[in-house]
C-alpha cells in the first residue's frame, strides 16, 4: 500500500526541528578537505573553492560556492573575453559550460540578492556552429570519405565497376542514399537503441489511455 | 545547425524494465485487437427496466472533490445518493492550487480561496531565475486553498442538494450476479452510538462512483488494475514574516537532477507557511535526498524557518487500464486523472466526479431507470474527448522539457518567452486550447528547438570537462 500518511508522529518529531542550513554535513565535510588550486587573482580563469561563512548561520557548513574572475552580478562580463582585439565566444561557451559544470555537482541555493542574469542565447548562432557542430561534422565526413573510398574500391573488384559506372547504377545509388540517412540517424552505437525507445515511449501514454477501451465488454471479476 | 542531441531516453531511466510494466498493466494487447470505440455504442437505458417503488441509488464512496461533486450532481438529479467518507476532517496533503475557471464552474465562495498567486518564478539547474506572470490580467489569478475547507464545502453543498453523507471507512463490496441484482457494500460505520470503533454495516446500491483517491478500495474491487506513481514528498515550513512576505503571491518551481529527476520541487505559499516540497516517479528511494536538496535551493528564502508538517502521498501518473465495469466508475485520483508536467488533479478530480454523475442522472432519467455499462461508458467517452488533448500536449511537454538538466535549461529560458507565458496561463486557468498566431506557433518552435540545441552543446561541452 503505498499510502504514506506521515502526519502526526512526525510532526511531534519535527515540532522543534529547526531549518537553517539545509545540507546535512557528513556529505559536504570532504569537500573542504579538496586541495584545489587556489589562483585567484590571475587573469587566467580557474575555479576556486570559497567556504561558504555566511554569518547567519550556525552549523559549520562548507558548501563550496561558484566563483570566476570574469562572472559578475550573476553575468559574464563579455568584455573580459576580448583576445587579440575580437570576441572570443569560444571561451565564454566553455566558461558557461563549467558554471554549469559546478552547480551541478554542487548545488547552490538561488538568492534573490544575487540573480543569474545570463542567457545562452545572448552567444550568436555562428558561435555554437564553429564550436559544436563543426567538429563533429569534420569527424564524420572523414570518416564517410575513408569508407567510401574502400568501398568504391572493393565494389570496383566484385564488380568491375569502375567509380563512373557505380554513379550511374541504381543500386548503388540507392546504397550510398541509406547510408547518407543512416550516418545522420545513427551516429553512436546508442543511437539505435534511443530512437527504437523514443518510438516505444511516444505511443506508450496513449496506449495506457486507450486501454479501458481494450478489455472485452464481457466482466471478469 | 543540427548539431546532434543526444537524448537520454526517459524510459530507459525507470528502474524497472518498461516490458513487464506494460504487460501487467494492458491486458495483453498483442493479442486482442485494437478495438474502435465504437464496438460498445450500445445505447441500452432506454431498454433498461424501470426502477419500481424507489429512486436509483448510488453510492460516492470517499468524499474529496471528485466525492463531493459527484453526490452533489447526483442528488440533484433526483436520484438517492450516500456518500461514504472515512476522515471528515482528513488535511489531505495537496499542492492546494485550483485553477481560475474551477471558482466558476463549480461556483465555489471566494472566502474558500485562502491566497491568490499571481507569480511564479522558475528556477533552473543552473539558477538561472525566470518571472512568469507578467501576462495575467488582474482578474486572473492561481487560488491556493486547504482541502479540508474544500472537500468540506462540497461535502456540505452535497448533503443540502439531498445526499446521506456517512462517516465511514468502506471495506469492500459484493457483486453482482445478474444485470438487476444491486451491489452489496460493507463498511464500519463511525456514526453509529457504538463509540470509537464504529459499526460494520452493509449497503445495497445499484451503482458506484469510486471516487477514493490513489489507493482505491474500489479500484481493487474492480480488478481494475495498477498504475505507475509517483511520490509526492511536502514538508510545511513556517517562516518568519519578512520572508513570507517574498512568497505573499509567488510560487517557485525548481527544475534540476539535484531536486528531481524527472519532476520538479516547489515552494508554495498556504494560509501561514510554506509548502516546500518533490516528487519522483523513478527515484522514489531518494526522496529524502531531493527534499533536502530542494531546502538547499531555496535555502536563503526560507531560513529560519520551522517544520511543522511532514507529509507524503502518491500521485497516479496515467488512467487506469480499466475505469469502469458493469455498474461500477472511476473518477478523480481513483481513475488516474493527474496531469502530467504539473501533476494537477484537483481540478480533473471534481470535474469527472461531475461528469460521471451527470452521466448517471442522464441514463437513469433522473433516477427512474437502472443503469448500465453503456451509460458509464458515456462518461469516458465524453472525459476522453475532451480532455485527451490537455493530457497529451502535458505529457509530451514533460517527456522534452524533464528528461535532462539541458532540457530542462531550455525549459526555463522558453519561459521567458511572453508568448509562451500567454498561452501557458491560458491553457491552465481555462483549460482550453486557443489557437494562436501561426507565425507566433512558428516563432516559438524556432526558439525551442534553439534553446535545446544551445543547452545540448553546453551539456556535450560539460561532459568534456573535469571537475
Amino acid at each position: 500500500m503505498a499510502s504514506i500518511g506521515i502526519s502526526a508522529s512526525i510532526q511531534r518529531a519535527c515540532s522543534s526541528q529547526h531549518v537553517t542550513k539545509k545540507v546535512s554535513g557528513n556529505a559536504r565535510t570532504k569537500v573542504a578537505g579538496l586541495k584545489l588550486p587556489k589562483e585567484q587573482e590571475h587573469e587566467q580563469p580557474s575555479l576556486t573553492f570559497v567556504n561558504n561563512s555566511s554569518s547567519s548561520s550556525s552549523d559549520q557548513h562548507s558548501q563550496p560556492r561558484f566563483h570566476d574572475a570574469r562572472w559578475k552580478n550573476g553575468t559574464w562580463d563579455l568584455n573580459m573575453f576580448v583576445k587579440e582585439g575580437r570576441m572570443d565566444w569560444e571561451s565564454v561557451i566553455v566558461a558557461e559550460a563549467r558554471r554549469r559544470k559546478f552547480l551541478e555537482v554542487y548545488p547552490q541555493a538561488s538568492t534573490n540578492e544575487e540573480p543569474v542574469l545570463f542567457r545562452s542565447s545572448v552567444i550568436p548562432w555562428w558561435a555554437w556552429i564553429r564550436h559544436s557542430h563543426l567538429p563533429e561534422a569534420e569527424l564524420l565526413n572523414g570518416r564517410a570519405a575513408m569508407v567510401g573510398f574502400f568501398m568504391a574500391y572493393g565494389v570496383d573488384g566484385l564488380t568491375g565497376l569502375d567509380v563512373v559506372g557505380q554513379t550511374g547504377n541504381v543500386i548503388c545509388k540507392a546504397a550510398l542514399l541509406l547510408t547518407v540517412v543512416g550516418v545522420l540517424l545513427f551516429r553512436r552505437k546508442e543511437d539505435i537503441g534511443n530512437i527504437k525507445k523514443l518510438a516505444d515511449e511516444a505511443t506508450y501514454y496513449d496506449k495506457q489511455w486507450q486501454a479501458t477501451w481494450q478489455t472485452p465488454k464481457d466482466s471478469e471479476q | 545547425m543540427a548539431a546532434s542531441i543526444a537524448l537520454k531516453t526517459f524510459v530507459g531511466l525507470r528502474h524497472s524494465s518498461q516490458e513487464t510494466n506494460s504487460a501487467i498493466t494492458l491486458s495483453n494487447p498483442a493479442a486482442s485487437p485494437y478495438r474502435r470505440r465504437t464496438q460498445f455504442r450500445i445505447s441500452a437505458s432506454k431498454s433498461s427496466p424501470r426502477v419500481t417503488g424507489r429512486n436509483l441509488r448510488v453510492a460516492v464512496i470517499g468524499g474529496g472533490p471528485a466525492g463531493g461533486c459527484a453526490a452533489e450532481t447526483l442528488a440533484k438529479g433526483g436520484i438517492e445518493t450516500f456518500l461514504i467518507e472515512r476522515k471528515m476532517d482528513n488535511c489531505k496533503p495537496c499542492g492546494g492550487a485550483i485553477p481560475l475557471c474551477m471558482v466558476g464552474e463549480f461556483d465555489l465562495p471566494l472566502d474558500i480561496i485562502d491566497r491568490r498567486v499571481t507569480k511564479m518564478k522558475m528556477i533552473s539547474p543552473s539558477n538561472v531565475a525566470v518571472d512568469i506572470g507578467r501576462t495575467l490580467k488582474p482578474h486572473e489569478y492561481i487560488g491556493m486553498v486547504r482541502r479540508e475547507v474544500l472537500d468540506a464545502y462540497l461535502r456540505d453543498r452535497a448533503a443540502t442538494a439531498g445526499a446521506t453523507v456517512i462517516n465511514g471507512l468502506f471495506l469492500k463490496m459484493d457483486l453482482p450476479q445478474s444485470k438487476t441484482a444491486p451491489y452489496v457494500l460493507h463498511y464500519t460505520d463511525y456514526n453509529s452510538k457504538t463509540g470509537g470503533s464504529g459499526e460494520k454495516k452493509t449497503l445495497e446500491v445499484d451503482a458506484i462512483i469510486g471516487a477514493d483517491g490513489a489507493n482505491s478500495r474500489v479500484a481493487k474491487g474492480i480488478n481494475a488494475g495498477d498504475y505507475e506513481y509517483a511520490i509526492a514528498f511536502q514538508e510545511r515550513i513556517k517562516i518568519p514574516n519578512e520572508k513570507m512576505k517574498y512568497y505573499e503571491d509567488l510560487a517557485e518551481m525548481y527544475v534540476g537532477d539535484d531536486v528531481s529527476p524527472d519532476f520538479y520541487g516547489w515552494v508554495f505559499p498556504k494560509c501561514d507557511h510554506v509548502a516546500v516540497g518533490t516528487g519522483t516517479v523513478t527515484h522514489k528511494g531518494d526522496i529524502k535526498k531531493l527534499q533536502v536538496a530542494t531546502r538547499l535551493r531555496a535555502r536563503d528564502k526560507i531560513q529560519g524557518g520551522k517544520i511543522i508538517r511532514v507529509e507524503a502521498h502518491p500521485i497516479p501518473e496515467h488512467p487506469r487500464p480499466r475505469r469502469v465495469l458493469d455498474r461500477v466508475a472511476l473518477v478523480g485520483d481513483a481513475a488516474g486523472y493527474v496531469t502530467k508536467c504539473s501533476g494537477e488533479g484537483i481540478y480533473f478530480a471534481a470535474k469527472s466526479g461531475r461528469m460521471c454523475a451527470e452521466a448517471i442522472v442522464e441514463g437513469s432519467e433522473n433516477g427512474k431507470r437502472t443503469v448500465d455499462e453503456s451509460d458509464l461508458r458515456v462518461y469516458l467517452e465524453k472525459w476522453d474527448k475532451t480532455y485527451w488533448p490537455t493530457y497529451k500536449v502535458l505529457d509530451i511537454l514533460q517527456k522534452v522539457f524533464y528528461r535532462s538538466n539541458p532540457a530542462r535549461e531550455a525549459f526555463v529560458e522558453m519561459c521567458a518567452d511572453e508568448y509562451v507565458q500567454k498561452m501557458t496561463f491560458d491553457s491552465y486557468l481555462y483549460k482550453r486550447v486557443v489557437p494562436g498566431n501561426p507565425l507566433d506557433d512558428l516563432k516559438l518552435a524556432f526558439n525551442t528547438i534553439g534553446s535545446l540545441v544551445r543547452a545540448n552543446a553546453l551539456t556535450r561541452e560539460m561532459e568534456k570537462l573535469n571537475l
